[in-house]
């Protein structure tokens, strides 16, 4: 695709103090600089004309004792009707180079890969034209601390898209409004719940500049990260709803897709809804966060994990079993365990059948009263270093 | 009117501020007065209170800014490994009183607060209801506004609606952000009524806009003095009416979307929430038709102060009066039809061409206005004292704001800068680039005539200075943050963006320094100024014919205007005699 560019590629210092080192990624986004970098230059003249005459006037015409100030024109028609047209017509330009640009934000070729993005307090989540999703994660910022290891804390998804192609985004809120911002596409839309929105890009050629730290291995791979920023106030958590999308060569993406594609047994798919969506609130090693944890433990609270009586809110006390769980993920403010607030959104619609007999498949295997014990032998801790260790190693 | 006359006949000749002996007797005659002076003096003490509460609000967001949140494990002196989080500045300042809240819910609730108290409760009510209740009938030659009564109760709805807000702090406090967008606000804190508190702040403090809106319409339609034809009005005046009007048409409209959103929270009435069958983005199509309209009531009044503080500054008469006036209205007009730009990410295509188009046209008589106040100075006779001071800074930081608004209505940059720091600083320019610098201009402006007491020039002056390093420390860092990819609402960044949310705190640090200064001085004059005369800049307006301050009628005699306000050259300014105050160039000479 062909599309003028008002911005040079080479960029010149304007651009790098304002955009810093984040240069654009596609054709649209070089787009969208240079009209910005116009506008910059038009509002930079505009302000030196005036502010420059008003310190002009203000030195020149200062009061001095018995000097009166001198009678002038109390308007000028012409000059009125000059500097009213030039505003005007200025932004009259903006205004078509801004719809000129916004339509390559937001169209985009019928052939372009789908990638389906859910938003959710506090997660994205992106599915694959193949039903798969990412299972991979990198912290927030590296430290390598002395003897400690790379940093822990809060992890982020990374979601693999290959290089030049184009891509449309089908967005879709779980509970309330969130924003997909990818500052270096320099675009965002709103995700909205009960109702797809969506923008296209084009993800750029790799360079060999382009390079990303591997989040395991601490490798330097071809591929360029990019960050993805929840820009739509979304409560609590907000601040923490990122991930990465990362633009790597088509033959590491297809090899991404065939592993992640493989049909996993319901406590491995369980265990990855859980990765991606269910941990920013349940832990699964008795830590409490907004809701209980998810395996066996006792505490003064109570007893928790399957297989175990939760105490409510109202008092009343309900085992935990297949159909409590089904109707915690469909109806979370039905039954509320004592302590905690209602504060889940349920996921009718969100989940499917299949997804919910993963995830109480999972939340089974983390308790000491599972009834399928012995026939998996697998631990969740086992699982995560499993998946470490595939996702180390095939890179 | 009887019992106005009966009342005001034991203190025709007096200032409006001496009253009775004894504290109660005073409280009570203030807190029953039908004075639009009195009344104007109450705004003023009660937005600048609000202003304080919501400024110590942006003082705890931006300290939480200063670091970003990290969880670490690091080998304890055990040799064990350990959790360490750092970062949590607000938890560990406040965490007393806070309780179980963790630093990101402090820090949204300190951004909501800030955002509702100061929009609800500072800037729109600020110069409309405390210096256009005190100057707008005297402006007229009128000696009360249309509706003494009227204003009154304005006044105690609006600090009804105050407590609602306040309550709803104490109790805990909000997290929705100030926009209350759905469905959000209606499934947040779902057991707590402190959502519908501050809701129903917002709703009766619009009754309170609403009130004031109308009373200040039919003053200017009815109360002109004798003599003064439309055009002949102060600039203050017709931007205070461009604003009564807006104040009047819109605020029903955010009155009517508030209650639908406590209908639906409180009854689940499904109108915004889609799990009830509502659209969510058609909260935000009510809430920005009045809140963009609301803009202008928050600019309008400013940018009447500055054509009135230009003038009597450089002594010279406004350029092109018609063209300010009549932009007054223009921008009253096309502000009804501009809300769209706030929802380009939300919206369809084909509206979103429309509302850009639209919005680059209320750009056009901002920029009219600004020529025209710039031409104004040529040939003048200019002082630099600190009410000219604040209107030189407002042409600077309004022109900013201004400017960085254009990419904003471009449709292609705004997706990538909207909901950025871009925006948060764009808004800051021009609402306490604009509204609050021309506030604190027109307080200094005719504080001598308000309260019959000069003020400390020189401390004055070092205050406003301080104001104006610490605003652009603070905002301007937030244009680089923003087209480099920083959110905003976030209690936490990524590492690269440190360094300029450093910067900009302590920049905020400055400014809270600067209005430091100001109280000290408003309260050293207070306390111990020297007395004002009747007219110490010169000016040609009404006001300074009364004296300083007013008699309770405001003038011995009904005025009858023979020259236009801005007549400074054909005019001789009847009281004016600059050894009455000394001015600051001839002040090293008596």
């Amino acid at each position: 695709m062909t599309m003028p560019t008002l911005a040079s590629t080479e960029p010149v210092l304007l651009q790098r103090l304002i955009f810093g080192d984040k240069m654009p990624a596609s054709h649209a986004a070089a787009w969208s600089d240079g009209l910005f970098l116009m506008i910059t230059w038009f509002s930079i003249f505009f302000f030196v004309l005036l502010m420059g005459l008003m310190v002009y006037f203000v030195i020149k015409y200062r009061r001095r004792p018995g000097v009166p100030a001198q009678p002038s024109p109390h308007h000028n028609t012409l000059l009125e009707i000059f500097w009213t047209v030039v505003p005007s017509s200025s932004m009259l330009v903006m205004f078509v180079y801004g719809f000129w640009g916004y339509s390559y934000k937001i169209v985009s070729p019928n052939s372009a890969m789908e990638l389906r993005i859910r938003g959710m307090k506090w997660a994205w989540v992106a599915t694959y034209p193949n039903g798969a999703t990412s299972p991979e994660k990198q912290a927030l910022s590296k430290v390598i601390v002395e003897g400690a290891g790379p940093i822990q804390g809060l992890e982020y998804p990374i979601f693999y898209i290959p290089e030049d192609t184009d891509v449309k985004l089908q967005m879709q809120s779980a509970d309330v409004l969130h924003a997909f911002w990818i500052p270096e596409f320099r675009t965002k839309m709103d995700v909205v719940p009960n109702r797809y929105t969506g923008y296209g890009f084009h993800t750029p050629t790799l360079t060999s500049n382009d390079s990303y730290v591997h989040q395991i291995t601490g490798e330097v791979m071809p591929g360029r990260d990019m960050w993805i920023f929840c820009a739509e106030y979304c409560g609590d958590d907000h601040s923490r709803m990122a991930a990465t999308l990362r633009v790597v060569p088509r033959e590491v993406y297809d090899q991404k897709m065939a592993e992640w594609g493989v049909k996993l047994d319901p406590i491995d798919a369980g265990h990855k809804i859980w990765n991606t969506i269910c941990k920013s609130c349940h832990q699964i090693d008795g830590t409490r966060l907004v809701g209980p944890a998810w395996n066996s433990f006792k505490n003064d609270a109570g007893e928790f994990g399957f297989g175990y009586e939760a105490v409510l809110s109202n008092g009343s006390k309900v085992l935990r079993d297949d159909n409590y769980y089904r109707e915690s993920i469909l109806d979370p403010n039905a039954k509320v365990v004592k302590g905690f607030a209602p504060a889940m959104t349920s996921y009718q619609g969100i989940l499917s059948d299949e997804d919910i007999n993963n995830v109480i498949a999972f939340i089974k295997s983390l308790s000491d009263r599972d009834p399928n014990a012995g026939e998996h032998d697998a631990t969740p801790d086992q699982l995560d270093s499993q998946a470490e260790e595939s996702a180390g190693s095939e890179s | 009117m009887s019992t106005l006359d009966a009342h005001a006949g034991h203190h025709d000749e007096g200032s409006y501020l001496s009253g009775p002996p004894g504290i109660i007797a005073h409280i009570w005659q203030w807190g029953t007065t039908v004075d639009h002076k009195k009344i104007g003096v109450m705004y003023l003490f009660a937005v600048l209170t609000m202003f304080f509460i919501g400024g110590m609000a942006a003082m705890a967001v931006r300290y939480d800014l200063l670091e970003p949140i990290r969880t670490q494990e690091v080998l304890n002196a055990a040799g064990e490994l350990e959790t360490v989080t750092s970062g949590e500045k607000l938890k560990e300042l406040l965490g007393g009183i806070t309780g179980d809240l963790s630093d990101v819910q402090i820090y949204n609730r300190a951004f909501t607060l800030h955002g509702a108290v100061m929009v609800f409760m500072f800037i729109v009510p600020s110069i409309p209801a405390s210096l256009g209740n005190f100057f707008l009938p005297i402006m007229l030659g009128a000696k009360d506004v249309a509706f003494p009564r009227l204003n009154l109760l304005s006044w105690y709805i609006y600090v009804f609606g105050s407590l609602f807000g306040i309550m709803s702090i104490l109790l805990g406090g909000v997290d929705t952000g100030w926009t209350f967008y759905t469905p959000y606000s209606t499934t947040t804190d779902a057991d707590h009524w402190r959502v519908v508190l501050m809701v129903t702040a917002a709703f009766v403090l619009g009754f309170s806009s609403i009130l004031t809106g109308l009373n200040f319409v039919v003053t200017v339609h009815k109360l002109r003095a004798p003599g003064m034809g439309w055009f002949d009005m102060p600039l203050m005046i017709w931007a205070i009416y461009a604003t009564s009007i807006i104040q009047v048409l819109a605020t029903p409209v955010i009155g009517i979307t508030l209650l639908l959103l406590v209908f639906e929270r409180i009854m689940h009435i499904g109108i915004f929430d889609p799990s009830m069958g509502g659209d969510p983005v058609l909260y935000q199509h009510f809430f920005w038709f009045y809140s963009h309209p609301v803009v202008y009531v928050m600019i309008l009044p400013a940018m009447g102060i500055i054509s009135e503080i230009l003038t009597v500054h450089s002594r010279k008469h406004i350029f092109g009066y018609r063209a300010i006036a009549f932009s007054s209205l223009g921008i009253a007009g096309v502000s009804f039809l501009v809300w769209g730009h706030h929802i380009f990410t939300a919206m369809g295509e084909l509206a979103a061409i429309l509302f850009s188009g639209l919005t680059f046209l209320v750009a056009i008589p901002t920029a009219i206005k600004m020529f025209n106040w710039i031409a104004t100075l040529y040939k003048g006779s200019i002082v630099v004292n600190t009410p000219m001071f604040y209107g030189l800074m407002f042409l600077f930081t309004f022109s900013i704001g201004g400017l960085t608004g254009l990419p904003l209505a471009t449709l292609t940059t705004d997706l990538h800068l909207h909901d950025s720091y871009y925006v948060v600083a764009h808004f800051h320019y021009v609402m306490m680039g604009g509204t609050v610098i021309a506030f604190m201009g027109g307080i200094h402006h005719w504080w001598p005539k308000m309260f019959g007491k000069m003020y400390n020039e020189r401390f004055a002056m070092l205050g406003a200075v301080l104001v104006f390093i610490g605003f652009n420390v603070t905002f301007f860092t937030q244009f680089f943050l923003g087209t480099r990819g920083m959110p905003r609402r976030y209690a936490n960044y990524v590492d690269e963006f440190q360094t300029l949310h450093q910067i900009s705190t302590y920049g905020s640090w400055i400014l809270f320094a600067g209005f430091l200064v100001h109280l000290f001085v408003f309260i050293q004059s207070l306390l111990a100024g020297d007395k004002a005369p009747a007219n110490p800049w010169g000016g040609l307006t009404l006001e300074w014919e009364a004296e300083s301050p007013p008699i309770e009628h405001n003038f011995h005699h009904e005025p009858i205007v023979t020259h236009g306000p801005y007549d400074f050259e054909t005019v001789v300014p009847p009281h004016w005699d600059p050894k009455d105050y000394p001015l600051p160039e001839n002040g090293g000479q008596h």
